[in-house]
């Protein structure tokens, strides 16, 4: 238990693990946030077939575990004949998965919004499309930031699930370390460490934007 | 020859569900003129103000601002509610100031002021920063073009949304109770921008409880009560010979509050 070699032998291939782990993440969370962006404004302003369709959406991507998820597209996604390498696939799930629940972060941005706003943007004679553009939507992104920048960090760590559809990234590289050197707990502190950097890093930029949109201007 | 007038509101009607707040509702307000409309709360005065550009719906009606129809055109018999662009464009043409200033908070005063002159009439960035400081120097406030509104008192925020709302140089501007949220200290230096207004030749609608700030500054008062309009005229006829029981009770109530 003592003797933390195995870990440090082990460090650099954790640390490739873990790149992998930061670029499935950022590749996910650029389209999972427009995606988000979207659903929020098709609930809140799309006919009632669209929001319904959204709601519908939303309700069960929530209900249903990403591993769950990730599994059902791993067996899915061959059957279509899609022929997507599993990164993508991974990629797919994990956007869609999230943008539900940015979805409803932003949602909630936009209606906290006073009534207030839209009337005197209206007065102005601005259009809809405008008034989202230049008055509604910038105050609600920084209301929203906080949830969002958690749901950044939740992202970031739901990508140790993929190891199970056999996606190589820190989690399974971490069980392939475990599988030669038999130290459990010295390889998985190690690979939890890397994982609280990316995630606290994360966490304190988002406070840093946070301080600058709303207070620094 | 009658001049034609720059505010016509024909025979509005309005509900909120099964309240109905306006009944009725007619009125004609000349260019140039300062209409100042008074009454109880919930008589339905704010919402004929919102009526105006359409910030609520109405029923039954029309409203003209300056001959052009805002929110519906007449085809035959038949009311047809103008697209939201047509709707946008006509309200770009009426200013209003709200009690509550409703300033944009992620933008600096003078980004308030030359957002809706750029974005919805295309005047270019520089000419409408000129205007925008020429504008805050008629309500005093040359040195705040960089603030947020936050770093505003409430006298000032008004003050940049009477700059903001004249940036647009509108035909008509709307004023809703604009000194009701303010610290009486402040209060006059709100009313001195719409007095200066007044005096050089805005088409005004005012709704507000400063009775002496409505006799000063108003060429008709209105007195609106339960949605229909009760009683108008010259200020001093509403205000101190007043033809219906209804005024004279509801200026009653307003002294005997406001007496020192």
């Amino acid at each position: 238990m003592n003797n933390f070699n195995p870990l440090i032998h082990s460090f650099p291939y954790l640390l490739r693990g873990a790149g992998m782990t930061v670029l499935m993440a950022t590749t996910s969370v650029v389209p999972a946030t427009i995606l988000g962006v979207l659903l929020a404004l098709l609930q809140v302003f799309g006919n009632r077939a669209l929001r319904t369709a959204v709601i519908a959406y939303v309700f069960l991507i929530r209900g249903v575990p990403l591993l769950v998820l990730l599994t059902f597209a791993y067996y899915l996604l061959p059957l279509t004949g899609v022929d997507l390498p599993p990164f993508w696939g991974v990629v797919l799930v994990i956007t869609f998965y999230y943008a539900a629940f940015m979805s409803e972060v932003f949602r909630a941005g936009i209606l906290s919004l006073p009534q207030a706003q839209w009337d005197a943007a209206r007065s102005l004679g601005m259009t809809r499309p405008l008034l989202l553009q230049i008055v509604i939507l910038p105050q609600a992104l920084r209301l929203a930031a906080p949830p969002y920048v958690s749901l950044c960090v939740s992202l970031v760590k739901a990508t140790s699930l993929v190891s199970i559809v056999g996606l190589w990234e820190l989690t399974m590289a971490s069980r392939e370390v475990v599988e030669r050197t038999l130290a459990p707990f010295q390889v998985f502190i190690g690979a939890g460490a890397i994982y609280f950097c990316i995630c606290y890093t994360l966490a304190l930029y988002g406070r840093h934007l946070e301080r600058r949109v709303i207070h620094g201007h | 020859m009658t001049q034609r007038p720059m505010l016509e509101i024909s025979s509005i009607s309005k509900s909120f569900g099964a309240v109905q707040v306006l009944h009725d509702v007619s009125l004609s307000v000349a260019p140039g003129e300062v209409v100042v409309v008074i009454g109880p709360s919930g008589s339905g005065k704010t919402t004929l103000l919102r009526c105006i550009n359409l910030l609520e719906d109405y029923e039954r009606g029309a409203i003209a601002v300056d001959g052009e129809p805002i929110g519906y055109r007449l085809q035959g018999n038949e009311r047809v509610r103008m697209s939201e662009r047509d709707i946008a464009a006509a309200r770009a043409t009426v200013g209003m100031v709200f009690q509550s200033f409703n300033l944009f908070p992620h933008m600096t005063v003078l980004q308030n002021i030359v957002a809706a002159p750029v974005r919805v009439k295309g005047v270019p960035r520089v000419r409408a920063e000129a205007r925008a400081h020429e504008l805050l120097g008629t309500v005093g406030l040359s040195d705040k073009a960089a603030e947020y509104p936050v770093r505003l008192s409430g006298g000032q925020q008004q003050r940049v949304a009477i700059a903001r709302a004249l940036a647009m140089d509108p035909k008509l501007m709307l004023f809703d109770e604009v000194t009701s949220a303010l610290d009486p200290e402040l209060v006059g230096e709100v009313l001195a921008a719409m007095r200066q207004l007044a005096q050089g030749g805005m088409t005004m609608v005012v709704v507000t409880h400063e009775m002496s700030f409505a006799r000063d500054i108003a060429d008709r008062i209105v007195f609106i009560d339960g949605g229909v309009i009760v009683e108008q005229g010259k200020p001093d006829e509403i205000l101190f010979t007043p033809r219906t029981e209804r005024v004279r009770a509801f200026l009653k109530r307003y002294n005997d509050r406001y007496r020192i």
